[in-house]
């Protein structure tokens, strides 16, 4: 075979590729969803399979309509808005009805992703923002807890008994190992099972989808700033670290790329910021939620810590001063 | 186990070069017309200081180098001028001198007689009339480099064996099968300079070349071989300093600057050629290869040797090429003429199959930062590209456009398909642009 010059390309390097595109990455989260998800229909039901349709069908549903009534380009098949409404599923307790998942959704979507500009922009993680809204204004439909099994009756969170000022844990708390498999625990349907999380946690790391130090500093941190509090009492430790949906926003949420720092640095700081003010929260305030008000706050921060954090570069002595950060 | 890597300063990507790792270097065909371009360095173009009709012979001088920084070109074939002409070169068109081969390979007088000169400045002489430039593509005359100013000492000298482009495999078979040259090229070094450091940087994947090396270096305690992580860019001279003696270049330096020198292995061999035999630089090993390529080779050719000489001698194409390369598939640069000649920076010629050139469609960033992950140099290549696409060009060089070293691991990475470094390299373009009209 002859060389025909004329079918040669000619534009400019690199001219090889990494096959790890945008929508491969988000279907690696999908996959690791899928862990708590089976745990959690396992403990709580088929209707938690339900709840995720409902909040994965209603996010790509906003995300198209608005896409299509703002004539721009669709971006549904870069399945991040399935994430969403994974995440927001699995963020409630089983007995939230339907429609609070919707109005999740249409907010976590249209308000907090699409109007600022879409992936990549939203400067505030939709399914945490969207879970501390429905926290505020639905509070009465969707804080219903309840144990597992079939005479579900409803319970407080185990944080309800460490939170707040107390120091130690009372003996109403669960044990760390039904804190951990999540077994007869109430709560989010998403985070009862922390081996669950785990497991996805790995695939994650594995993939190279997530920075492993982002949730290890997080939840190391809530357990240095709890045990100072507690004067290292182990119990009360990992009963902070195992409780409420800690490790499942550390490995879902906190890791969010958009509303993330971009630099090395900035992301040490956040996690480590992450976990002082959950820590915080819990200790000083009697009420569940402490997670997600402390990512949204260090989402809003990222911007500054970005800016002072920018990496060094070869050759430079100090750090760029950077005006932009996105 | 929580030694985990947050900042790669690389990319994994595929080495492909076991098509050609293990084929023995091949005398080239030589052609009946050799092309000459003046311009086969970095710095000024050569002078011709032949004519049309003028009777040549092999080593003879046909381009004078005109300023401090550019080098000398000799013919690497006897026979007769017949044309002196633009035409296609690797970068770009420019002057080009055209022999017409008379098979006969007359020699010319080598560049000494008798014995080589021992000293110093005498010794560096001889390197800038042979023509000796940085084999490994970066075409920089190799006396520029050994005289430093004053005041900046040479203690670490780094030989660049770590090819850390995908394909090339013509330095690792310089190692194995020119392992003695080489090493004697190190210590012809050693002689002229206190050098307290000597390395040979190589890739971890390149076992046989190490083995080579070491027979080759027997109980000379002053040259030690330095196995790297096999990634890319290890061989970036930046990185390899960093790497190797934990110093950095400073931003719009050179590796004098901390006391480094840097060379490719070719390089460094045919400084030893030189300085034991008196030849001029006049040809090399060049890898053609890719998947298209029926029998890719590493071949010993003659510079000035048409690319379709070489494409004949791998017996053509088994399936069609999307692209070809001079270089490899990271930094490359793609050229479209078989016409264009093999020059002392040819490492290697690529072939693409047509099914990997695809342009994927753009689409938004999500954050990921791989691209800051991936740079050697620690940018944030994001940023620049957004600062420039955003007309903010004062920026894009507060973001560091200017330190960029071209590898192009950021818009290799990018899920989103973002031209990275094309819009760093449109802004390193428009700072430079600034500067000269200030």
């Amino acid at each position: 075979m002859k060389l025909n010059t004329a079918e040669l390309s000619t534009t400019a390097s690199p001219h090889l590729f990494s096959r790890r595109k945008s929508d491969w990455i988000m279907q690696q989260v999908i996959i690791a969803l899928v862990f708590p998800t089976i745990a959690a229909t396992y403990f709580f039901g088929f209707r938690v399979l339900l709840m995720v349709l409902v909040g994965v069908v209603s996010s790509v549903f906003f995300e198209y309509a608005y896409q299509k009534y703002r004539n721009i380009p669709s971006t549904i098949s870069d399945y991040s808005a399935v994430v969403t409404g994974m995440l927001i599923g699995l963020s409630l307790p089983v007995t939230a009805p339907l429609w609070t998942i919707v109005i999740g959704t249409a907010f976590a979507i249209l308000i907090i992703k699409q109007l600022p500009g879409g992936i990549g922009r939203n400067a505030l993680n939709p399914a945490v923002a969207a879970r501390v809204m429905l926290k505020v204004f639905f509070t009465p439909w969707i804080t219903d807890w309840v144990t597992p099994g079939a005479d579900a009756v409803s319970t407080a969170t185990p944080l309800e008994y460490i939170g707040h000022f107390s120091k130690s844990v009372s003996a109403e708390v669960p044990n760390l190992m039904q804190l951990f498999f999540g077994f007869e625990l109430g709560g989010n349907v998403g985070e009862t099972s922390k081996f669950a999380i785990i497991l996805g946690l790995i695939y994650l790391v594995v993939r190279g989808i997530i920075n492993f130090k982002i949730p290890l500093l997080y939840v190391v941190t809530v357990a240095v700033v709890t045990g100072l509090y507690s004067s290292f009492d182990l119990t009360y430790m990992m009963t902070h670290v195992l409780s409420g949906t800690l490790i499942f926003a550390a490995t879902y949420m906190a890791t969010d790329y958009s509303s993330g720092p971009l630099t090395p640095d900035g992301k040490t700081l956040f996690a480590i910021g992450l976990g002082v003010l959950t820590a915080l929260f819990r200790i000083l305030f009697n009420f569940p939620g402490g997670v997600g008000f402390a990512i949204l706050i260090m989402n809003a921060l990222t911007p500054v810590i970005d800016r002072y954090l920018a990496p060094r570069i070869y050759g430079h002595k100090k750090r760029p001063k950077v005006l932009k950060t996105t | 186990m929580f030694a985990f890597k947050y900042k790669r300063e690389g990319a994994y990507t595929e080495e492909r070069k076991e098509r050609t790792e293990h084929l023995p270097i091949e005398e080239a065909p030589v052609p009946d017309l050799l092309i000459f371009p003046l311009a086969m360095h970095i710095g000024k173009p050569a002078e011709a200081i032949v004519e049309v009709g003028d009777k040549v012979k092999m080593g003879q001088l046909i381009g004078k180098k005109d300023g401090f920084i550019s080098a000398n070109i000799h013919s690497s074939v006897s026979g007769k001028v017949t044309d002196i002409k633009e035409a296609a070169t690797m970068h770009g068109i420019g002057t080009c001198i055209f022999i017409e081969n008379d098979h006969k390979d007359t020699p010319a007088a080598p560049l000494f007689q008798g014995e080589a000169p021992t000293d110093k400045q005498a010794r560096i002489k001889l390197i800038e009339d042979a023509g000796i430039v940085g084999m490994g593509g970066a075409t920089f005359p190799t006396n520029v480099k050994l005289s430093p100013p004053p005041g900046k000492t040479i203690d670490t000298l780094i030989i660049n064996g770590a090819e850390c482009e995908a394909y090339s495999t013509s330095d690792h078979r310089v190692m194995i099968e020119y392992a003695d040259e080489l090493v004697k090229g190190i210590q012809i070094l050693l002689d002229l300079y206190p050098i307290k450091y000597t390395y040979v940087a190589i890739e971890s994947n390149v076992h046989d070349s190490i083995e080579a090396l070491e027979a080759a270096i027997g109980d000379d305690s002053r040259i030690k071989i330095k196995e790297l992580e096999t990634i890319y860019p290890q061989g970036a001279e930046k990185r390899l300093i960093k790497n190797l003696v934990d110093r950095e270049v400073p931003s719009g330096g050179l590796p004098a600057d901390v006391h480094a020198l840097v060379s490719n292995v070719s390089t460094i061999r045919q400084v030893y050629q030189t300085i034991a035999y008196g030849t001029p630089l006049m040809s090399r090993v060049t890898t053609l290869t890719g998947e298209p390529v029926k029998n890719p080779k590493n071949l010993l050719v003659r510079i000035g040797t048409p690319i379709q000489t070489l494409i004949d001698a791998c017996d053509g194409f088994q399936s069609k090429p999307g692209k070809m390369l001079h270089g490899g598939p990271m930094m490359g640069k793609p050229i479209n003429s078989g016409q264009i000649p093999i020059t002392k920076g040819s490492t290697i010629i690529t072939f693409l199959p047509k099914e990997e050139v695809v342009a994927d469609e753009r689409t938004p960033c999500i954050k990921c930062a791989e691209c800051l992950n991936v740079c050697p140099v620690s940018l944030q290549p994001i940023l620049i590209s957004n600062a420039y696409e955003q007309g903010d060009i004062d920026e894009a060089e507060r973001l560091g456009a200017m330190d960029c070293i071209d590898c192009g691991n950021c818009s290799f990475i990018c899920p989103s398909n973002i031209p990275l470094l094309e819009n760093i390299r449109k802004a390193k373009g428009e700072i430079k642009a600034r500067k000269e009209n200030k």
